[in-house]
């Protein structure tokens, strides 16, 4: 087994940087605020060092950029980067709060070769605008060990990686304190001094944990891991450190979590028709904006469409700090099928979705209408207003079947004022509803007013006149 | 210069009193034999606005339309209404033939929503007839509706009142639609491409409630009582 480790030595700070061009100097500082965890070049260009007090750093820089820890946050955060390592990697596995592992022994003969595998993954970690230390490791914790020392090769040569190993100071092997002072004590510095004594010894004279993370390190103990399984959704963060308070601002964090929205997609072949944005704001119940596309869809371009076309409409309501993006439905595409040698149907399809897709975005979904006929006597309730769908028709309707109704119904029965000029056919009697309680017990009639209009007007049980539709 | 005006007078852009050019425009037929002639020979003119201009509804003005729908929706066209003043009545579109399937009945809240939604309509490939009752219109609007229906090659139908008659307008052809005898269409032609106005014809359109001009009324004495209302 080989595995590669992959540490990020200040995530939160580059998730924060690729989300809004910043020109501060930016620190991320735990969660008390006192100390600085992790600090940007800029920062450590002047003189603001992890583990410094937050005092100090902003006596260096006054106009410094804070951001607290959140560990639920970076948790995430690692999450997103095993999403998208999953793509070239099968088997992974998470480190809390800040690496991961990625087994990749059995990858070889697919990239052809271990420099092959890790110019793959140094490749992508530059594409999302990472800082990542990788090593390799015959077993899990060597990995580990060695990236975060920052020693990493890309080599699989077992003495290769042991004599690494071996100059590693025992600060840097990740044994508990109480240990490490009594190792130290012996006159112990590097981790090759504690491989060279007797294990007997080691486990009788420190304690029996110690050995068993020192024959994990060597790979003579099992040190198994379980795989990480990507959830089935997507679900991408930006965080503001300036808060955002025009729409062009979100756009830009909005263009690269869509690109890799498509991407995601793509490799999945899958498309979407449904996008949750949830802007978060200060002091304000976070702006819940939930978009729409008729059809299946994938490409980052259109989803921008409509984004744009959903803040035109509704301007923040308050500065943002920070955007989730979040899709949970996915859709198989579907083989293009029934589409002529030159793809204009397909071409047609697509036009249909976008224009309805556009007009759903900018009026609201309500807005749009499709009509269809019901099986009920009652005029009111012989029709019915849906959703836009394209689907193929419900089926030929026997044209003649029908009763002759006017292609104007008015939304509701209107008194008649006028007396009519000429009456046609009737009386055409319509009772029913006495099953949900709409009753209707009419008798309809065609009417010519004086105006020349032709009406569908009916007398009610009262005796009373209403115009009920225009034969348009 | 002469070339651009050669040009405009062969599309018959340019309104010559003393020649009948027959345009080049695309159209669809009215499908009323006599409106067609009416028109040139022609019909709607695609890729440009058409007007009806109407008092009320109910004399008839859907059924002027109503061969065009139904063809379009036959060659899987969309045809939209927006802004329609009552319930397009889905049985008695589905008895006329319309495919229901691809026919979208669109209601904007404010006038810059309808011209926004009218503009991507008519700019779309999918499009094949817009119905549109836009209420007030300026003139600068219907030109800028008028260009945008040039970008699409469908047919647009804005039902205006009567009395915007006096007003003038960019579109292509103005359709004066007045109630006749026996419930039948009077149709005055203020305005179209290449040719002289005022032509006039009359459709029967007493078919849209099955009435038989030749029969007597089937109510034999109307249950109107005289004194009522």
């Amino acid at each position: 087994m080989l595995w590669l480790y992959l540490h990020f030595p200040h995530l939160l700070l580059d998730h924060v940087r690729r989300s809004q061009p910043i020109e501060n100097a930016l620190v991320i500082v735990e969660g008390t605020g006192q100390h600085v965890l992790q600090a940007c070049p800029l920062a450590q260009d002047l003189g603001i060092q992890p583990g410094m007090r937050l005092k100090t750093a902003l006596g260096l820089a006054p106009d410094l950029h804070i951001l607290q820890a959140d560990q639920q946050q970076q948790a995430q955060l690692l999450e997103e980067q095993a999403r998208w390592l999953y793509r070239y990697v099968a088997h992974i596995t998470l480190a809390q709060p800040d690496g991961l592992w990625a087994e990749v022994s059995s990858l070889q003969r697919l990239y052809g070769g271990l420099t092959a595998i890790w110019q793959t993954v140094e490749q992508a970690l530059a594409e999302h605008q990472l800082t990542a230390w990788a090593a390799l490791g015959h077993t899990p914790l060597a990995a580990r060990l060695l990236a975060r020392a920052g020693k990493g090769e890309c080599s699989a040569d077992k003495g290769h990686i042991q004599r690494a190993l071996s100059q590693l100071p025992l600060a840097a092997a990740e044994f508990d304190k109480t240990a490490c002072t009594r190792l130290n004590r012996l006159g112990l510095e590097t981790l090759g001094d504690v491989f060279a004594l007797p294990q007997k010894e080691l486990a009788r004279r420190l304690s029996p944990e110690l050995l068993a993370t020192i024959q994990k390190i060597q790979g003579t103990r099992a040190d198994p891991r379980a795989p990480w399984q990507p959830p089935h959704r997507f679900r991408q963060r930006a965080d503001f450190i300036q808060e955002v308070e025009h729409t062009q601002g979100l756009l830009f964090a909005l263009q690269r979590i869509l690109a890799e929205l498509e991407d995601d997609l793509c490799w999945r072949q899958q498309d979407t028709d449904t996008l949750l944005l949830v802007l978060q704001h200060r002091h304000q119940e976070p702006t819940r904006l939930r978009l729409r596309t008729t059809g299946p869809e994938h490409r980052a371009e259109t989803f921008m469409k409509l984004i744009r076309l959903k803040l035109d409409q509704q301007p923040l309501s308050a500065p943002v700090v920070s955007l989730v993006l979040v899709v949970r439905r996915f859709i198989s595409r579907e083989a293009p099928g029934g589409q002529d040698l030159l793809g204009e149907t397909q071409d047609l399809n697509e036009a249909w979705h976008t224009l309805i897709s556009r007009l759903q975005a900018r009026l609201g979904d309500q807005a749009l209408k499709q009509l269809s006929p019901q099986a009920d006597h009652r005029p009111e309730f012989a029709w019915s207003a849906g959703e836009v769908k394209r689907s193929k028709g419900s089926g030929p309707v026997n044209p003649q079947s029908l009763p002759r109704r006017p292609l104007w119904l008015l939304p509701g029965p209107c008194p008649l004022t006028d007396t009519p000029v000429a009456w046609f056919s009737g009386p055409e009697r319509i009772s029913g509803g006495w099953w949900d309680g709409q009753r209707v017990h009419r008798d309809y009639y065609i009417a010519q007013l004086p105006s020349g209009q032709l009406a569908w007007v009916f007398r009610d049980t009262q005796n009373a006149w209403f115009v009920h539709g225009w034969f348009g | 210069m002469s070339e651009l005006l050669s040009t405009l007078l062969h599309d018959a852009r340019v309104w010559q009193g003393h020649r009948h050019h027959s345009t080049t425009q695309p159209a669809e037929t009215t499908g009323y034999q006599a409106l067609d002639n009416q028109l040139g020979g022609l019909g709607w003119p695609r890729g440009a606005l058409s007007e009806c201009l109407l008092d009320a509804s109910g004399i008839g003005e859907l059924q002027l339309v109503m061969p065009l729908m139904k063809r379009m929706t036959e060659a899987g066209k969309t045809v939209f209404w927006l802004n329609p003043p009552h319930t397009p009545y889905a049985p008695a579109l589905a008895r006329e033939g319309v495919g229901l399937d691809i026919l979208v009945v669109i209601h904007t809240e404010d006038a810059s929503d309808f011209l926004w939604t009218l503009e991507n309509c008519l700019r779309s490939p999918v499009t094949g007839l817009v119905l549109a009752w836009p209420g007030k219109l300026a003139t600068r609007d219907v030109r800028r509706l008028q260009l945008a229906s040039e970008a699409g090659q469908n047919v647009c139908v804005l039902f205006r009142e009567r009395r915007q008659a006096e007003q003038n307008s960019p579109a292509a052809l103005r359709l004066e639609l007045v109630p006749d005898e026996q419930q039948a269409l009077k149709v005055n032609v203020l305005k179209r491409r290449g040719s002289w106005s005022g032509q006039r014809c009359t459709l029967a359109m007493a078919h849209r409630a099955d009435i038989h001009v030749q029969n007597s009324p089937r109510v034999v004495q109307g249950p109107w009582p005289v004194t009522a209302r």
